[in-house]
């Protein structure tokens, strides 16, 4: 164990004691009688903004109180936090004690050894209390924040899956139809719907590598030909081509003008103000189609990602909180995750401020996410915890966590792009990807 | 000193002296202008062509010192149709952009080139685009150019004109990406120009029209040849700065779609920040610095920056 100057092991043990009580009582932690364990420690803590992030920062002066430690959280946009933190890691720098392991470097961040196991600080009792549970972050979840051999490095904090919904439901039903369930039913409801009150029948953002891959999968294609361990792409082939001339058609012909240049928040806003009806999308965005500022509240509707020949493939997304391998201050970096991740924080955080993204159980399953995750009379909860589920059985997320996903994630967004610009046949586009994608990869030092 | 006493047989040789001071002291005047110049543009500068000769990634820092093969990089760049397309789409950009830009400052510099107090109060709201921060000249344009947002596509609906979303038009998008970047510079040409035609003198102008010469001739044959320098010089600023078109391009298209406005500086970053190929980045860099030198001499070269009157 690392310790630093500042503290020993047995003034440590002492206050991570204490401080286990503590966690029970968020808000309410005493001063540990005067003992604050990190006293003096400044924690450098950085993740992408989004909700919880936002509520962390709101709750830190707790934990400051608590353990005597100074946070600073910086919480810039996602683009921007990736870069800095993968320039930050890749030069060994100490300049953080808690980062967020984004979920498509999760791979190449934690195999080239630039985060901190967790599992000797989950097992010590003297630093963990034992119902802190990790066991209860849905494995699903747990499973991109390990190593091949299983040991854990980030703790999930929050998690976006693909889900599918109409924010104009009410024209399906006019038009006799229910929420598509197969690829199929959801051209044969496109038909029905698009146009309809001015409404485009379809919208996605543009980030295909994201929102393009489900329906790849359901067409029986797959990115790579078995990730982790054999990477050489496989996007040339007749199930990918045909899965592209799909998705391609329905952003085509049911999509508003000027689809491709839609972003998530866009495509969000969209279904918001009823000018675009159905979509495939994350359900971080998909679920304040239900919210209060959303016109479309009273008429959306929810289900899971529409399956296609090969079966129901919904993106499943996460993001842990880990610590750099260069941090100084990794016992006081432990405590915030655990205090930042504790049963009661993680609950609190969706009584008090509406949290629609956790990552435990317990969670999932309360009555009080339940509440909240039940949007215009659709249970969300179950559709995402069965969606982390299907993923976790079939391991069909393992394409997006291994390190060069990126390049392959670009490439599939110019494909995309290009048929739908009618730059490119659906075939050419895809011979593109895959032949691009192997000059990425080699120049990335894939054997393939 | 020794120069001011007469008596010393060695008078003669103080200027050498003074000469051997004067340059020490230029030198010490000039020494710390050289040592900001070599930490803040050379050192980086050489770093980066150090970096170019190596096959850096964020993956494996060590290859910082790799110099095994330096020409790799190049090599690669030379088979990568990727950076050919975006090249040549730069140049499109900054022929297409900087053209306009050129034009349109000299319509409306020489529109407002009169002496009324009404043109002389709209000059400054005509500079409002240039002091903008490129990422708000982003977003004003990505709203204008989203079509379910948009009041330039709502005012062509209402009046039966619909046009489809020209930045996910292939053909079009870099036109749009041109006409941005045109909006937001074209008052550094107007002000250029402006600034110049107040320096014309009357005589030759006079003269011009006293020997019959029409609007055009006087225009064509004087105003022009005085503002050619000033033009050259203009558009080889822009030009310059037409190669770090990035936020334009990041917020309006992501160079996209497809590749249809990946110009090199934005390859250049997708390598680097996207997929963390620091050695490949760097070489485009250095090749877009030598293009950019290319072009500074061959303007110098060409003479176009002098003032010539027919």
């Amino acid at each position: 164990m690392a310790l630093t100057h500042e503290f020993s092991r047995r003034r440590l043990l002492a206050g991570a004691a204490a401080f286990g009580g503590g966690l029970l009582l968020p808000g309410k932690a005493p001063a540990y009688g005067g003992a604050k364990p990190f006293s003096g420690v400044t924690l450098n803590v950085s993740t992408f903004n989004a909700p919880f992030a936002r509520i962390l920062t709101k709750w830190l002066p707790e934990f400051e109180e608590a353990t005597g430690a100074r946070v600073v959280y910086d919480t810039p946009a996602f683009p921007v936090y990736n870069q800095r933190a993968d320039l930050e890691l890749s030069t060994g720098g100490a300049a953080y004690d808690v980062l967020n392991i984004t979920f498509i470097y999760s791979s190449r961040w934690i195999g080239a050894g630039w985060f901190t196991p967790l599992d000797d600080y989950i097992r010590d009792a003297n630093r963990t209390p034992a119902d802190w549970d990790v066991e209860d972050f849905l494995p699903g979840l747990r499973a991109p924040e390990s190593d091949k051999a299983g040991r854990l490095y980030g703790i999930p904090w929050t998690v976006d899956t693909f889900i599918s919904g109409a924010s104009r439901f009410d024209l399906f039903k006019n038009a006799g139809l229910g929420l598509p369930d197969t690829t199929d039913e959801l051209i044969t409801a496109l038909k029905a719907v698009h146009g309809k009150e001015k409404v485009a029948g379809f919208v996605t953002d543009n980030h295909y590598g994201w929102t393009f891959v489900p329906f790849l999968q359901a067409f029986g294609g797959n990115v790579f030909r078995n990730p982790p361990d054999d990477l050489t792409p496989v996007l040339d082939t007749p199930e990918v081509v045909a899965a592209a001339e799909y998705f391609a058609r329905i952003l085509k012909e049911f999509g508003p003008n000027g689809v491709l240049s839609y972003t998530e928040d866009q495509a969000l806003q969209a279904l918001q103000n009823g000018r675009a009806n159905y979509s495939a999308i994350g359900q971080t965005y998909l679920s304040q189609v239900g919210g209060p500022n959303s016109r479309t509240a009273s008429t959306v509707a929810y289900s899971p990602v529409v399956r296609g020949p090969a079966g129901r493939f919904p993106g499943v997304a996460t993001h842990g909180l880990g610590i750099p391998a260069a941090s100084k201050n990794k016992d006081a970096a432990w405590a915030f995750i655990q205090w930042a991740l504790s049963k009661k924080n993680t609950r609190r955080a969706i009584v008090e401020e509406r949290y629609a993204s956790p990552t435990r159980r317990s969670d999932f399953e309360s009555a009080e996410f339940k509440r909240i995750a039940t949007v215009n009379g659709y249970d969300l909860s179950e559709i995402i915890a069965s969606a982390v589920d299907l993923a976790a059985r079939q391991g069909h997320m393992k394409y997006r966590t291994v390190p060069v996903y990126p390049q392959v994630d670009q490439q599939l967004n110019k494909a995309i792009a290009n048929i739908v610009s009618g730059q490119l046949s659906p075939k050419q586009a895809i011979e593109q990807a895959q032949a691009g994608s192997i000059t990425d990869l080699r120049r990335a030092g894939v054997a393939i | 000193m020794a120069f001011l006493n007469p008596a010393r047989p060695k008078a003669e040789r103080a200027p050498a002296g003074w000469e051997q001071t004067r340059r020490r002291a230029y030198l010490a005047g000039l020494l710390p202008a050289l040592v900001v110049l070599g930490v803040i543009t050379l050192l980086p500068g050489l770093f980066l062509l150090g970096v170019s000769l190596t096959p850096l990634s964020l993956v494996n820092p060590g290859t910082v010192f790799d110099f095994s093969d330096p020409l790799g990089n190049y090599r690669e760049l030379l088979r990568d149709g990727r950076f050919h397309n975006s090249v040549l789409l730069q140049l499109h950009l900054s022929a297409t952009s900087v053209g306009l830009q050129l034009a349109v400052g000299l319509g409306v510099a020489l529109l407002l080139n009169v002496r009324a107090r009404f043109f002389e109060a709209i000059r400054a709201a005509f500079l409002i685009p240039m002091v903008l921060p490129p990422i708000v000249v982003a977003l004003i344009w990505k709203i204008l150019y989203t079509p379910d947002v948009s009041p330039l596509h709502r005012l062509l609906e209402e009046a039966g004109l619909p046009i489809d979303s020209l930045i996910t038009d292939p053909t079009l998008a870099i036109w749009a990406i041109a006409v941005a970047e045109t909006w937001q510079w074209f008052p550094f040409t107007m002000l250029m120009v402006l600034a110049t035609l107040q320096l014309i003198p009357d005589e030759p102008l006079e003269a011009a029209r006293i020997d019959g010469a029409n609007r055009w001739q006087v225009f064509r044959h004087i105003i022009l040849a005085y503002l050619r320098p000033a033009l050259v010089v203009c558009g080889l600023f822009r030009l310059i700065d037409s190669l770090k078109a990035f936020p334009l391009i990041y917020v309006l298209t992501n160079g996209g779609p497809g590749t249809a406005t990946e110009v090199t500086n934005y390859y250049g970053f997708i390598e680097a920040f996207n997929f963390s190929y620091w050695g490949y980045a760097s070489a485009i860099a250095v090749l877009m610095l030598g293009g950019v030198f290319a072009v500074s001499w061959l303007v110098g070269r060409l003479g176009w920056n002098e003032v010539h009157h027919d």
